[in-house]
C-alpha cells in the first residue's frame, strides 16, 4: 500500500530538497477514511438549501421584484432539501440510534454539538416562512380541494380564511422578521459545517479561518445555481415561459457569489503556498498529488475558470434570451458540480493526509455500502421525491398575470 | 373557533414556546445518571472503565501455578521477558483459578522466528547497551554448528546462557557459582 | 554525559524482591492469598489499592526511545489485552531510519505487531541514525478528541485519563479527525470510538499497563506521581530533557518521550 502511492504523491519536485521530505508513512489507524461521501453530501446539500434561501430572501427582505417568479419555488426547494440535511448525517454515524444525545448532552466545546438546535430553528423559520408566504394560496385551494388534502389546507392556514388587506399586511410584516432571522440562521447553518472542517487543527488544510467563508460564499453558488437550473429545466418540460428578466437576476447574483467564492479558495491554496508554514509541504503535495486532477483540471479549470468566462461573455455582451437562458442552464449545471468536487476535495482530500506528515493515504468509494455510491444516489433523489410532493400541495410558481 | 387571524398566529407561538419548554424539561429527565458529576460527560463511564476484565496477567500469575519455570526463568537473562508475550494471555489460560485452555508453545524455526525479533543485529536501532544481538547465519558459523540448528539447541529459551554457563563449568572455563 | 538507566532486570529483581517482603515473606514462590472473586493480583502500582482520591491521583507516563528494540511485545501485549480488530492500532511501534541527506524513511508494518525482522531493503543512501518510537495515546491535558466530541463521550477523567464512553458514543468521528496523533479508530464491531485508555482498569487495579508490564528493556516507564520510589517520578524530578510530540499543536500530552529526535512527528 505505502509503496504504490510513493510513486504518486511525490511526482512532484517543487518539493524542495532542504525540507521536510516525506517517505511516505501513513500512521496505521490513518489507512481508513473516515469521514467519506456522506459527509461530502452533507455539506453540499446544506448548501443547495442556504443558497436557494438567499434567492427567496434577496426578494422578500430587500425586494428585488425581479425575482418574483422563483422566490417562492427557492423557498420549497430549500425546505426539500433542509427535509434531507440528516438522511447523510445518519447514515454515516456508527450508532444512528444514539442521535438524540446530540441534543441530550450537547457538548458546549464542541461545534458539532449544535446542529440539532440550529437545524430545529432553521427548520421551523422556513416552514413558517413558507406557510405565511402560500397562506393566500392556500386559502383559495382550501375552498376548491377535497378530502385529506382539505383537511390539510386547512391545518395549515391555521383554519383561518382571513386574507382581509389588514392580515396580508401582518403576514408580510411577519415574513420580513423571519427571513431576517432565516439568513444568520442559514448562514450559521451552513457556516458551521465550515467551521467544523476549519476547527480542526490536526489537519492542515482543514484548519483556516477561511473554511466557513469558503463553504457559505460556495453555497450560495450551488444555491443559486440550482434554482437557475431547475426554474429553466422544470418551466421548459412544462412548455412554459421563462422569465428572462428573473434570469438575468439571478445569473448576476451567480455571478457575484461565484467571484467571492472562487476568490476565497484560490486565497486559501495562494496563502498556503506563499506563508510555507507548518505542514505546508503536505497540503502541496496533497494538490500536486492525489488531488492533481480532481482539484487544479477539475475543480479550478473545468468548474471555476471556464463558469467565469462564460459567465463574463452573458455579463459583457448583448445575447439573445434563446442563447442566455441555455449559457445560464449549461453555467449553473457546472457550477452545481464544481461545488460537489470542491466538497470532495475539501472532506476526503483533507482526510488522504496521514497526520504523519509523511505520507498520503487512497480512497475507494464503495458501490453498495450504507456510505457508497447507491446510497448517494437515492439521498440525493429523496429530495426531488419531496419536491414533487411539495409541488401538489404548494404549487411551485407565481401566476403570471400580476 | 371564533380566534382573529392574529389570535391564532399568537396562539401558534405560544404552543411553540410550550412545546420547547416541553422538550428541555424531557432532555433534563433523559439526561443519563451521573452526568456532569465531574463534568459534562457521565462519571458512571469511569466505574465501567475500571471494570473492563484484566487478559493480560502479569508474570506472578504465571509463577504461581508454573513454579519450576518460573525458578529458571526468574533466574536467567530473560527475566524481564513476559509469559504472555510468547505464550499468550493469561485470560485464555485461567478463569477464576481454573483451567479453561491450553497455551500454545513455541517449537523449531517458530522459536528462531521469535527469537530473532528482538536479536537480529541487522535491525541497527538495537542499542548494544540494552539488548545483545547476533548475525545469522554468522552465529552459527562462528559456534560451529550446523546452520539448521534452531536457537533452543544451545540455548534455554527462558534463561539463554543456562546451558553454556553449565557447560563451561563442566569443562572448567568458568568457576561455579 | 549521559546518566546510564539501571538495568531493567535488577529493577524488575528488586521489585519482586519488595513484593515478596511486602507480601509474604519467607515463601519461594509468589504464592498469593485467595479471595472469593479469585486470583490476587501483585500491586504494582504501590498504594493504588488504597482509597483511591480520584481527584488526588496524578499518574505519568514516559517511552524511553534509547531503549526500545522494536521488538513488539508491547503491540501483542496490548491486542491480547483488549481484543483489537485486525487493522487497528490502540499503540503502535514505528521505526525510523534518517539518511545522509537528512531523508527521514519511517515505516511500521502491522503496527509492529510482527516485531521488526528485516532490515529496510529501500534505503539507497548511508543510515546516519535509526531508532524505534512506540506511539500510544498522550493523554493531553488539553484534548482535542474531549473539545469536539458533541455527545460529551469522550472526556477528561479527574485523574488526567482521556477515556471514551462507548454507551454514549454516537460514532461521528469527529474526534478521530481531532486527534493530531490518530491514536484513535473506529471499533469495526461496536460501531464506537476506541483508543488507548493506558490499561486504565488495571492502573485501578494497581496494576501497570500491559504494554509496560510485558516491555522486556524498560522502555516504557509508567507510575504514580505519589510515590516518590517510582522511576516516572525520579526522572520528571531530575534533569533529562523529556520531549512530547507535536508541540506545536497546543495539546499538552502527558505522554512524554526521552531521547526523541526532533523529526519524530
Amino acid at each position: 500500500m505505502n509503496t504504490a502511492l510513493a510513486s504518486t504523491a511525490f511526482a512532484s519536485d517543487s518539493i524542495g530538497s532542504a525540507t521536510m521530505l516525506l517517505s511516505n508513512y501513513v500512521f496505521p489507524n490513518d489507512l481508513h477514511v473516515h469521514w467519506s461521501m456522506m459527509i461530502v453530501l452533507y455539506p453540499y446539500i446544506t448548501g443547495l438549501v442556504d443558497g436557494a434561501f438567499i434567492i427567496a430572501a434577496l426578494y422578500y427582505l430587500f425586494g428585488v421584484k425581479s425575482l418574483r417568479p422563483v422566490a417562492r419555488f427557492s423557498l420549497l426547494f430549500a425546505l426539500a432539501f433542509l427535509c434531507c440535511a440528516t438522511l447523510p448525517l445518519l447514515l454515516h454515524l456508527g450508532r444512528p440510534e444514539r442521535n438524540f444525545n446530540m441534543l441530550l448532552t450537547p457538548n458546549p466545546s464542541s461545534a458539532m454539538a449544535g446542529f440539532g438546535y440550529i437545524y430545529a430553528v432553521s427548520m421551523g423559520v422556513l416552514g413558517f416562512i413558507i406557510l405565511l408566504v402560500y397562506r393566500p394560496v392556500l386559502v383559495e385551494l382550501r375552498s376548491t380541494s377535497q378530502g385529506w388534502l382539505k383537511v390539510l389546507y386547512r391545518v395549515i392556514t391555521l383554519d383561518s380564511i382571513d386574507v382581509s388587506e389588514k392580515a396580508l399586511e401582518l403576514d408580510a410584516k411577519i415574513i420580513r422578521f423571519l427571513v431576517a432571522i432565516g439568513i444568520p440562521v442559514a448562514a450559521v447553518l451552513h457556516g458551521y459545517v465550515g467551521f467544523i472542517f476549519g476547527g480542526v487543527k490536526a489537519n492542515p488544510t482543514w484548519s483556516t479561518p477561511l473554511m466557513p467563508v469558503i463553504f457559505l460564499f460556495s453555497a450560495c453558488v450551488s444555491g443559486i445555481s440550482a434554482v437557475i437550473l431547475a426554474y429553466i429545466v422544470i418551466r421548459k418540460l412544462a412548455d412554459q415561459p421563462i422569465d428572462h428578466g428573473c434570469i438575468i437576476t439571478m445569473v448576476k447574483t451567480l455571478t457575484g457569489f461565484f467571484i467571492l467564492a472562487f476568490s476565497f479558495e484560490m486565497l486559501e491554496v495562494f496563502s498556503h503556498s506563499y506563508l510555507k508554514s507548518g505542514y505546508h509541504h503536505m497540503v502541496e503535495g496533497l494538490l500536486n498529488g492525489p488531488l492533481a486532477s480532481s482539484f487544479w483540471f477539475w475543480q479550478v479549470k473545468i468548474g471555476s475558470v471556464l463558469p467565469l468566462l462564460v459567465l463574463g461573455i452573458m455579463g459583457i455582451f448583448k445575447l439573445r434570451s434563446y442563447l442566455y437562458n441555455f449559457l445560464a442552464a449549461g453555467v449553473s449545471g457546472i457550477l452545481l458540480v464544481q461545488v460537489l468536487i470542491m466538497r470532495w476535495n475539501v472532506v476526503i482530500g483533507g482526510q488522504l493526509m496521514s497526520k504523519s506528515a509523511r505520507g498520503y493515504t487512497e480512497f475507494h468509494p464503495l458501490w453498495f455500502d450504507k456510505e457508497g455510491i447507491i446510497a448517494v444516489i437515492i439521498v440525493m433523489a429523496i429530495p426531488f421525491a419531496i419536491l414533487f410532493v411539495l409541488g401538489k400541495i404548494f404549487p411551485f410558481w407565481a401566476p403570471e398575470n400580476k | 373557533m371564533g380566534f382573529s387571524y392574529k389570535m391564532r398566529l399568537i396562539l401558534v407561538c405560544l404552543g411553540i414556546f410550550v412545546m420547547a419548554w416541553v422538550g428541555f424539561l424531557f432532555k433534563s429527565l433523559l439526561l443519563p445518571d451521573s452526568f456532569g458529576l465531574y463534568g459534562h460527560f457521565r462519571a458512571d463511564a469511569i466505574t465501567e472503565a475500571v471494570e473492563v476484565p484484566v487478559r493480560h496477567g502479569t508474570n506472578s500469575s504465571c509463577f504461581k501455578c508454573h513454579p519450576f519455570e518460573a525458578k529458571i526463568h526468574k533466574a536467567g537473562l530473560h527475566s524481564t521477558i513476559s509469559c504472555e508475550f510468547c505464550h499468550g494471555p493469561y485470560a485464555d489460560h485461567v478463569a477464576v483459578d481454573k483451567k479453561t485452555g491450553t497455551l500454545p508453545v513455541k517449537t523449531g524455526k517458530q522459536i528462531t522466528t521469535l527469537c530473532l525479533r528482538c536479536h537480529n543485529t541487522q535491525i541497527m536501532a538495537r542499542s548494544e547497551e540494552v539488548i545483545k544481538t547476533v548475525a545469522m547465519p554468522d552465529h552459527l558459523r562462528n559456534q560451529q554448528v550446523k546452520l539448521t540448528h534452531d536457537c533452543n539447541q544451545c540455548h534455554h529459551v527462558h534463561a539463554p546462557l543456562k546451558y553454556i554457563n553449565r557447560a563451561k563449568q563442566i569443562t572448567g572455563l568458568m568457576e561455579k557459582g | 554525559m549521559k546518566l546510564k538507566d539501571p538495568l531493567p532486570d535488577m529493577q524488575k529483581r528488586s521489585f519482586l524482591k519488595k513484593v515478596l517482603n511486602g507480601t509474604i515473606a519467607g515463601s519461594l514462590y509468589l504464592v498469593y492469598p485467595m479471595n472469593s472473586s479469585g486470583f490476587e493480583w501483585p500491586e504494582q502500582i504501590p498504594g493504588v489499592r488504597d482509597a483511591y482520591d480520584i481527584h488526588a491521583r496524578k499518574f505519568a507516563f514516559i517511552v524511553d526511545i534509547t531503549r526500545c528494540i522494536g521488538c513488539g511485545s508491547c503491540c501483542v501485549a496490548d491486542k491480547q489485552e483488549y481484543n483489537v480488530p485486525d487493522g487497528n492500532y490502540r499503540t503502535w511501534v514505528e521505526r525510523y531510519v534518517k539518511g545522509f541527506s537528512d531523508q527521514i524513511y519511517v515505516d511500521c508494518p502491522n503496527g509492529g505487531l510482527d516485531g521488526y525482522q528485516t532490515p529496510r531493503s529501500d534505503i539507497k543512501e548511508e543510515i546516519r541514525d535509526t531508532f524505534f518510537v512506540p506511539k500510544l495515546c498522550n493523554m493531553c491535558k488539553e484534548a482535542p478528541c474531549v473539545q469536539v466530541c458533541p455527545v460529551g463521550a469522550t472526556f477528561t477523567t479527574p485523574d488526567g485519563f482521556v477515556l471514551v464512553d462507548e454507551k454514549r458514543c454516537v460514532g461521528c468521528a469527529y474526534c478521530i479527525q481531532a486527534c493530531p496523533y490518530s491514536v484513535r479508530f473506529m471499533h469495526p464491531r461496536t460501531r464506537v470510538v476506541e483508543k488507548c485508555t493506558w490499561c486504565y482498569h488495571r492502573i485501578r487495579k494497581g496494576l501497570l499497563p500491559a504494554c509496560v508490564d510485558v516491555c522486556p528493556t524498560g522502555a516504557r516507564k509508567f507510575g504514580s506521581l505519589q510515590d516518590e520510589t517510582s522511576e516516572v517520578y525520579k526522572i520528571l524530578k531530575g534533569p533529562g530533557v523529556l520531549t512530547v510530540l507535536r508541540k506545536e499543536m497546543g495539546t499538552w500530552p502527558a505522554l512524554y518521550y526521552k531521547g526523541a529526535r526532533m523529526e519524530v512527528i
